[in-house]
């Protein structure tokens, strides 16, 4: 498999441009990350709220996420908002692309791991539902 | 918990070959032992025992004691691991303690191989201890003393040349009474076997090479006895650690052989010679196998009874059970034809259990019997498991064809006062076959 | 503490995978060239029929004297070794790691069955310290090599449960889980956990003695 070694080291470059780029659409209502499109769940779904997250992480530009799809290359100038993920990350993707629980994984880890910052472990993301 | 060091035997040859010793001269011999003679063998075993102590209950030594110093793994614990540890940098004492486990408490009975999940062989660790404690002349004085009749004479017993055709001779007329036309032909070039004996045949038990002529005669059969040294197939050279001589005497065997031309080797009913001759002395002679085919008793019994050469007036009425030698079982497979022959000619055979491959040592073979009245005790105490054994059959005749496993099953049957006698095949053979005019 | 565990999942995890692969095949080729120059009286008599035949009895449970003997270290041991391999090789946790940063997939086991694995391996060597500790004829033996890596074994799979269950602050449980494991992988080669490499080959020569030489089973 030609694969970059360590994926995750372009990310840092990602993560300059998030910082600077601006306009998100606010998600209030959101706590997880959106699971519809897995058929089954093996692990409850990841905490996530949207708002409170980029609050926190200080992030303003939608594309530090939402990004495109250049010549099958992760495109961070085209601006996906609203798309959902799974539109695109299909959860079973063909060869070359991306499927979407690598894909979630490699969005948060990824860049929980170059900022020091945020859960990196199975368990600090997947907790069963607050009572 | 007890150790080897909680239960010392004086022993004359011990004492005075550690007397000898300073631990720089044992860590050189120790040196050279593992570069010289030992290689990846020797190195898995020392690295890949897991101490999960499943040995344990292969060893009569352990079973009989219920003591946890006498599993197979605990005598590597207490000798190589040892050596190993300390870079054979030991103090004298602790050689002498080595010596008493490697010599008196294992008989190189190969059963802890049944038990060790990794295949790891106690028989051949506790060997090279007792190659190092050969070389550094720390050897009971019993054993030894057969080495060295070994090295002067080629035969165990201190049999002066002279003695030993007299005794085939004397055989020979005593049985002249019996049957007329037997002979004990000596050096016959070009007879279809040798036959050969261990040196306490001649020496004190003469009968047994009377019966074997008896039984040769009445199956006429062509074969020869040398008049020469070379006539010895035991060999306690092997178990005293003292290789050279131990491949001298089987060399002297095997070219008695070829020298007489004979197909093969028949040999007597003893379990450790056939060790010798069948497996070891051949390695250390560079042959991958012995250069004269070798056949053991048992196995020759069971051919001339397959060719119906041997036939019987009645068959042995009394029940037996039969005692597996290790060395002719686990060092030869020979336990179908080994029973092949006590069904025919005994009526009612009990079988002891375990049996076959798996049966207990008779606690006297790979030298421990050898090693003379100081250690008597502890083969004797230490396997009242094949007491118990015994006495489960509810039978008084044991059938077993080895002359170390009568001794030591002897010994137990006195001191556990089981009213039981060791019989050979050669014995019921003699006693059942019907005999020529 | 992102630090430590950024370094023990990439650069940590390269080396001891590296050095558990390396080192086997380093341990395996010496042994071997070791037995070709001093053991030649040995080599002659491999035989790999009744080697294989022999290791068909003894990788079968109850399948050899030894195991009849000792039937509680025979359920334990059979069931510790196939656990302590099935579990981490098919854990979604260790099989998610891959994916993500590699994009290699496989199968994974449903978290319950992969989590009652792990907690049968804890509970394995929880025997395995009581049989230590308590039973004679094994604690004669024992020696601190034994300590050493039946605690290896012991905190790697502890560890794991206890990151699992989210347990402990799960970022420090996890980073330990990780480390406690490399260290492992890294001491079979060089420890006594080495029986992996060198038992069939142990077992394969005297099963070959007894096969070839002496007409007798092994098992
Ligand atoms: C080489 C580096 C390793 C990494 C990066 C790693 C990573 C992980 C992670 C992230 C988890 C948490 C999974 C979850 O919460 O579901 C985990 C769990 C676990 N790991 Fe590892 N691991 C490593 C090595 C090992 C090794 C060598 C073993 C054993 C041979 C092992 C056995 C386990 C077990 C038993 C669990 C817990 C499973 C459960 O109870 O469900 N790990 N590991
Ligand atoms: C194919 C590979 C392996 C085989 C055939 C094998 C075989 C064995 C056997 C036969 C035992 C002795 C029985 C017992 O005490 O339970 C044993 C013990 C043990 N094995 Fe393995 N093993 C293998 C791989 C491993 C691996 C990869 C590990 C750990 C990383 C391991 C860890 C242990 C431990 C810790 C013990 C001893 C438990 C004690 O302290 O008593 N084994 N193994
Ligand atoms: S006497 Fe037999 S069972 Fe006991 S340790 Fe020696 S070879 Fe193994
Ligand atoms: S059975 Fe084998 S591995 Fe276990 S303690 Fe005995 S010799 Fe060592």
């Amino acid at each position: 498999m030609k694969r970059l070694p360590f994926t995750r080291l372009l990310l840092p470059a990602l993560a300059v441009l998030l910082l600077t780029a601006s306009g998100a659409f606010a998600q209030q209502d959101m706590t997880h990350v959106p699971t519809e499109a897995f058929k089954k769940l093996t692990r409850p779904p990841a905490a996530f709220a949207h708002d409170a997250h980029n609050e926190k992480a200080g992030l303003t530009d939608c594309t530090a996420c939402h990004h495109g799809e250049k010549d099958g290359k992760r495109d961070p100038a085209s601006d996906t908002a609203g798309i959902p993920c799974a539109d695109c990350h299909a959860v079973a993707a063909k060869a070359g692309k991306t499927p979407l629980e690598r894909a979630f994984h490699l969005q948060c880890m990824g860049c929980h791991l170059t900022q020091k910052k945020g859960p990196v472990t199975c368990g600090d993301c997947h907790k069963p539902a607050a009572k | 918990m007890k150790t080897i060091a909680d239960r010392l035997i004086e022993d004359e040859g011990l004492r005075r070959g550690v007397g000898r010793l300073t631990p720089e001269k044992i860590q050189k011999v120790f040196k050279e032992l593992v570069a010289g003679e030992c290689g990846a063998r020797m190195k898995t075993y020392m690295e890949t025992c897991v101490r999960c102590g499943m040995c344990a209950k292969a060893c009569h030594y352990y079973m009989s004691h219920k003591d946890p110093s006498y599993t197979p793994v605990a005598k590597v614990s207490q000798t190589m691991w040892r050596l190993f540890d300390a870079d054979g940098k030991v103090d004298p004492e602790v050689i002498y303690q080595c010596a008493q486990v490697a010599y008196t408490e294992c008989n190189l009975c190969r059963r802890c191989i049944h038990y060790c999940p990794l295949g790891i062989d106690t028989g051949y660790i506790i060997s090279v201890v007792r190659r190092l404690c050969h070389k550094l002349g720390v050897t009971p004085q019993y054993i030894q003393d057969t080495a060295h009749s070994h090295s002067a004479t080629m035969n165990q017993m201190w049999v002066k040349d002279d003695e030993w055709p007299d005794t085939l001779q004397w055989q020979e007329e005593e049985s002249r009474e019996e049957f007329p036309g037997l002979r004990i032909p000596l050096d016959v070039e070009g007879a279809d076997f040798m036959y050969s004996v261990i040196a306490p045949e001649p020496k004190f038990r003469t009968q047994l090479i009377y019966q074997a002529a008896a039984i040769f005669h009445a199956a006429g059969v062509s074969w020869t006895m040398p008049s020469t040294p070379g006539w010895d197939n035991s060999n306690m050279a092997m178990f005293s650690g003292d290789s050279e001589i131990m491949a001298r005497v089987e060399r002297a065997h095997y070219e008695t052989a070829q020298r007489l031309r004979v197909k093969r080797i028949v040999m007597g009913e003893c379990g450790h010679a056939f060790r010798a001759v069948y497996d070891v002395a051949n390695r250390w002679l560079g042959w991958k196998y012995h250069p004269v085919p070798v056949v053991h008793s048992v196995e020759f019994f069971w051919e001339l009874i397959q060719q119906g050469r041997i036939k019987l007036t009645h068959k042995y009425a009394d029940p037996v059970t039969i005692h597996d030698p290790c060395n002719i079982i686990r060092g030869r497979g020979l336990m179908d034809k080994l029973r092949e022959v006590v069904h025919f000619l005994c009526e009612n055979v009990v079988e002891m259990s375990p049996n076959r491959e798996h049966n207990y040592c008779c606690c006297a073979g790979g030298g421990v019997i050898n090693c003379g009245p100081p250690f008597k005790n502890v083969r004797i105490v230490g396997n009242s498991i094949k007491a118990e054994q015994l006495k489960a059959t509810g039978v008084h005749t044991l059938v077993a064809p080895c002359h170390n496993c009568h001794g030591g099953l002897e010994d137990i049957i006195s001191k556990f006062g089981l009213n039981m006698h060791t019989k050979f095949l050669g014995d019921l053979i003699y006693e059942l076959m019907e005999k020529p005019e | 503490m992102h630090a430590l565990y950024d370094l023990a999942v990439g650069p940590l995890a390269w080396l001891a995978f590296a050095v558990f692969i390396l080192g086997s095949i380093y341990r395996l080729m010496s042994m071997r060239a070791l037995a070709l120059k001093k053991d030649a009286a040995f080599v002659a008599y491999i035989s790999w029929p009744h080697a294989i035949r022999s290791l068909l009895h003894w990788v079968t449970p109850f399948g050899a004297l030894g195991w009849r003997e000792n039937p509680g270290v025979t359920i334990v041991t059979f069931l510790f070794h196939i656990c302590l391999f099935v579990a981490p090789l098919f854990l979604m946790g260790h099989i998610v790691l891959f994916d993500t940063f590699h994009g290699w997939s496989w199968p994974a086991l449903p978290d319950g069955v992969a989590d009652t694995l792990s907690i049968v391996v804890v509970a394995a060597c929880a025997y395995f310290l009581w049989r230590r500790l308590s039973v004679p004829e094994v604690r004669f033996v024992t020696r601190s090599h034994d300590w050493l890596v039946l605690a290896l074994v012991g905190a790697t799979f502890l560890t794991g449960v206890l990151a699992y269950h989210r347990i402990g602050d799960n970022l420090f449980m996890t980073t330990l889980h990780v480390l406690c494991g490399e260290a492992m992988l890294v001491a079979i080669p060089f420890t006594r956990l080495s029986h992996m490499l060198f038992g069939f080959f142990s077992r394969g020569y005297i099963a070959s003695e007894f096969g070839s030489v002496r007409f007798a089973k092994d098992w």
